[in-house]
């Protein structure tokens, strides 16, 4: 039986920004294939989580592994696909095709002078195919609406052929029935491709049937394997500290 | 008028400011996207004060403005992206206390006013034999590492942070890009003029934009806006006595006004 590590392995996690704690002693696993929901209060943390589990901060402690490599060692970055926060708010005059912007995706692997490659054509079109952008291959990114841009993201994170996408709120400037379409893709992403999801949302009521995994960022990250108890109003309003309704969308 | 061709300072002019072009407008597509158009502007002011310090102890003015650009392009990107600093704000500092420096340094010495004016605004009869192969050789250098990193530019100028989280060594290629800048600002002046070679760098890709159109051929366009616009103002400097680097911006500004009255949205 082969060994399969865990995509993040988080220990003992600190993060102060400006003598400030952001995150404090958490610790928690993400195994592969999961389809993991990040929820919380805004300024909770979520996506300082996020960015902590990227790179793009540093730990003030603790350690943070990736595909079981400390993350310090960890070269693999292909193996992530990212969609961050606003990604559909794109500068209008930006001179970049959706072609190009999905090309982005490979570049990490093509190397100095790197041409793009027979497989990175392939990986290209499947991706724009599978998001269904393939037709606007050539228009500006910033003449499409927010969910066409949405899906240009995605493809753009799934053209490196990634083991695992975090997505964190991702539906800013996007209409109702491009969130949902976004929802079900997602849920085929997980399910038909088994590809692991980490979702930051504060709609979790709209993945809830989905997910396998939540976690709760308020300073502190709770991990629960069963969302559907942790989901459940009274639990919910517990951790933000408020009163808390859980809407289920049908989609 | 091809007969200016045949003069040997033309010649060392039109190869001079043609590897600028290409240069100034390849360089100045990442700068323009990322909004940091200043950059080129600051470190124009700053590398004359490399040229006052070489004027005044007798060093190369060329080299002197390459070295004093460099450090200044580091300490730039240092206090922008280590400190956080506002790049907006950075670069005014730098701008206007270089610009200071460089007036204390032409003061204190006060004889070499008539050639720094050359430096202010570019002069095709100031490009030396030496010039170019200082120009060839540092351009070259510039130009293969744009080719080489070119499509990591690319993405760090439409999402730092993506490119980062994938892997890319955005840090590394930030300084490496605001050094190619520095060089290619520093080589320039001898033909455009510190005062000038902003414009050079900005107005191409600002322009070529203009027609929304993917990167790669917004680049070649704004490429060939900048040659186009050395030819014609080098040209026009030789057949009417202009100092070259007005001439070149001049045109620049003509190219640039015809591609918003063509692409008016």
């Amino acid at each position: 039986m082969k060994f399969s590590p865990s995509l993040f392995e988080v220990n003992n996690l600190n993060f102060e920004r400006q003598g400030n704690l952001v995150l404090k002693n958490s610790t928690f696993k993400i195994l592969p294939g999961e389809y993991c929901a990040i929820i919380g209060p805004n300024g909770g943390g979520k996506t300082t989580l996020v960015r902590l589990l990227l790179g793009l901060e540093k730990p003030t402690s603790g350690e943070i592994k990736l595909f079981g490599t400390p993350q310090k060692r960890f070269r693999d970055w292909n193996r992530i696909g990212y969609v961050p926060q606003r990604s559909a708010l794109v500068d209008s005059s930006f001179p970049a095709t959706v072609r190009e912007v999905v090309g982005m995706g490979r570049y990490a692997r093509r190397g100095i002078f790197g041409l793009e490659s027979a497989d990175d054509k392939t990986a290209i079109s499947e991706a724009m195919e599978l998001m269904g952008v393939s037709d606007l291959s050539d228009r500006l990114i910033g003449n499409l609406s927010g969910g066409q841009r949405q899906r240009v993201m995605i493809a753009r994170a799934l053209a490196s052929n990634p083991d695992v996408l975090i997505v964190d709120e991702p539906n800013t400037g996007v209409d109702v029935e491009s969130q949902h379409r976004f929802y079900e893709l997602l849920r085929t992403l997980n399910r038909t491709k088994k590809l692991s999801i980490l979702f930051v949302t504060h709609d979790v009521g709209v993945i809830a049937e989905d997910i396998t995994h939540l976690l709760f960022v308020n300073q502190s990250v709770l991990v629960s394997q069963n969302p559907a108890e942790m989901l459940r109003c009274d639990e919910m309003s517990r951790l933000y500290g408020t009163s808390a309704h859980l809407v289920s969308h049908n989609h | 008028m091809l007969e200016m061709l045949n003069y040997p300072f033309m010649q060392r002019a039109f190869v001079a400011g043609l590897m600028i072009a290409i240069l100034a407008s390849l360089s100045g597509s990442f700068i323009v996207l990322r909004r940091y158009s200043l950059l080129s502007e600051t470190l124009a002011h700053v590398s004359l004060v490399g040229v006052a310090i070489g004027l005044l102890f007798g060093m190369s003015p060329l080299w002197m403005a390459v070295l004093a650009s460099l450090v200044a392009s580091w300490l730039i990107e240092y206090l922008r992206s280590v400190h956080g600093m506002y790049s907006d704000s950075v670069l005014a500092i730098f701008l206007s206390g270089s610009l200071a420096l460089a007036i204390v340094i032409v003061s204190l010495a006060g004889s070499f006013n008539a050639s720094l004016f050359s430096y202010l605004f570019g002069s095709i009869l100031s490009v030396s034999t030496q010039d170019l192969w200082v120009m060839g050789i540092a351009g070259s250098l510039a130009m293969a590492l744009l080719i080489a990193f070119f499509k990591e530019l690319y993405f760090i100028a439409f999402d730092e942070d993506v490119a980062r989280a994938g892997g890319i060594r955005v840090t590394l290629l930030n300084f490496m890009l605001v050094s190619v800048i520095a060089i290619i600002i520093a080589l320039s002046i001898r033909v455009v003029g510190t005062l000038l070679i902003g414009a050079l760098m900005v107005i191409p890709p600002v322009a070529a934009i203009r027609f929304g159109m993917g990167f790669y051929p917004t680049t070649l366009l704004s490429m060939a806006i900048a040659l186009i616009s050395v030819v014609v103002g080098l040209s026009a400097s030789y057949l009417f006595s202009l100092p070259s680097g007005a001439a070149i911006v001049l045109c620049l500004l003509v190219v640039f006004i015809l591609a918003l009255v063509i692409n008016r949205r």
